[in-house]
């Protein structure tokens, strides 16, 4: 099945992806965003906020946006 | 109801807008389509010369063009790179009414109500409390400008606005340390920021925005942290504390030590505009206690001019005409 994973880390990007089915947000988030921690991100499935073991269902949108980015001041030339 | 009604207007106005921010990105591709082609005829004209001159052993000639090549090369792989940047794109369509409207409603759940400004054509948003490194900034408002938003290639189309300001000592304009004249230096969001703007994400937007105000990169902020209490030094900008500012009492105005002094007359403490040096025994003195020699019209300190307003060379140099001239008196005589 496939869902669309909006990822906003580093350039970000916004595509439809294969997922096996019963995949729960909690796995797809350690297959995607390997050796990140979840507090470090918000988290969202079809806009809302939903609990770890919600299993992903076809069609659904996942957002995933980190919470510290850094910013910086522009580079003079 | 009426809230209802704001967010069909607003969602109405947005689609509109990205449809304009669509055909300008369409129309950046068809410029750098076009660069892209006068460097591609370039190089083969000069492939044409180079052969000639090669194949004839004009080789200064062919040495030439090789050196010219080389140059265009490297604007050649900067078109390339930046033509890779814009036409390369999500599978995502473009977002549609209802796409637009689940954003608005989604913003308004995460950050609280939308604000809209109808005649400035302006949405904005309020973060909360921003507190870095135990420094709050206060709430900052994030206000994007709906017109703005087809020319985000040439410029930024949001403001950070600080609610209750706590800008850096030394320098006004500078409300967080990545924010400068209301203007995010977006750092490492800069490609999600557009990419969300694009596809018509503005709750992403607002959020990843949020993300870089919550965040403190040391590395490279307007004003750093540590320096935030501190004050600028009037003449060399410096950011100094309290400890280390001194006040000139001739201009009103705060200095850091390496651009201040103290009169060696009168002690006051004086920044280096308001102060000069004694052209006798090169102390620093301030203005009020300067004395200019009536003879050479040089500065000097009360200690190296007599009662007579003479500095010590121009006393000797009368001392000695004068002598002279009671010599020549004498032998006259």
């Amino acid at each position: 099945m496939r869902i669309l994973y909006v990822n906003n880390d580093g350039s970000g990007f916004a595509d439809y992806v294969s997922i096996t089915e019963g995949t729960t947000v909690e796995q797809f988030f350690t297959i995607k965003m390997e050796g990140r921690e979840p507090s470090d991100y918000l988290i969202r499935v079809n806009r809302q906020p939903v609990p770890k073991d919600y299993v992903l269902q076809d069609g659904d949108r996942v957002t995933i946006t980190p919470t510290k980015i850094e910013g910086a001041s522009p580079v003079l030339a | 109801m009426k809230k209802q009604k704001k967010l069909i207007m607003l969602s109405n106005l947005l689609l509109d807008s990205l449809k304009k921010l669509n055909r300008s990105r369409l129309k950046q591709i068809q410029t750098l389509m076009e660069d892209f082609n006068d460097k591609c005829l370039e190089a083969s004209k000069d492939k044409h010369l180079f052969d000639t001159a090669v194949e004839k052993s004009w080789l200064i000639g062919a040495e030439s063009i090789r050196s010219r090549i080389e140059r265009n090369l490297n604007d050649f792989s900067h078109h390339l790179q930046r033509f890779k940047e814009l036409i390369n794109t999500d599978e995502t369509v473009m977002p549609n009414f209802i796409d637009i409207h689940a954003e608005l409603v989604q913003t308004e759940q995460e950050f609280g109500e939308l604000q809209f400004d109808l005649k400035e054509k302006t949405i904005s948003v309020t973060t909360g409390d921003i507190v870095l490194n135990d420094i709050s900034f206060g709430p900052f408002g994030i206000k994007l400008s709906i017109c703005q938003l087809e020319k985000l290639y040439t410029d930024i189309p949001y403001r950070i606005i600080a609610l209750e300001p706590n800008p850096a000592g030394g320098n006004d304009s500078v409300t967080h340390p990545h924010v400068s004249d209301e203007r995010l230096c977006e750092g490492d969001g800069h490609v999600a920021i557009r990419n969300a703007i694009e596809q018509g994400r503005f709750c992403d937007f607002f959020t990843l925005i949020k993300s870089i105000l919550q965040t403190y990169n040391p590395d490279s902020p307007y004003v750093s942290l540590d320096d935030w209490q501190g004050r600028s030094c009037y003449d060399c900008g410096y950011t100094i504390s309290d400890d280390e500012s001194y006040y000139c009492e001739r201009c009103d105005r705060e200095y850091c030590g390496q651009c201040s002094t103290y009169c060696r007359v009168c002690d006051t403490t004086v920044c280096l505009g308001c102060s000069s040096e004694c052209y006798g025994c090169k102390e620093p003195i301030c203005k009020d206690c300067m004395h200019v020699c009536k003879e050479c019209e040089e500065a000097f300190c009360e200690n190296c001019i007599n009662e007579k307003g003479l500095c010590e060379n121009c006393e000797a140099e009368r001392n000695k005409n004068e002598d002279e001239c009671s010599e020549k008196t004498d032998a006259q005589v």
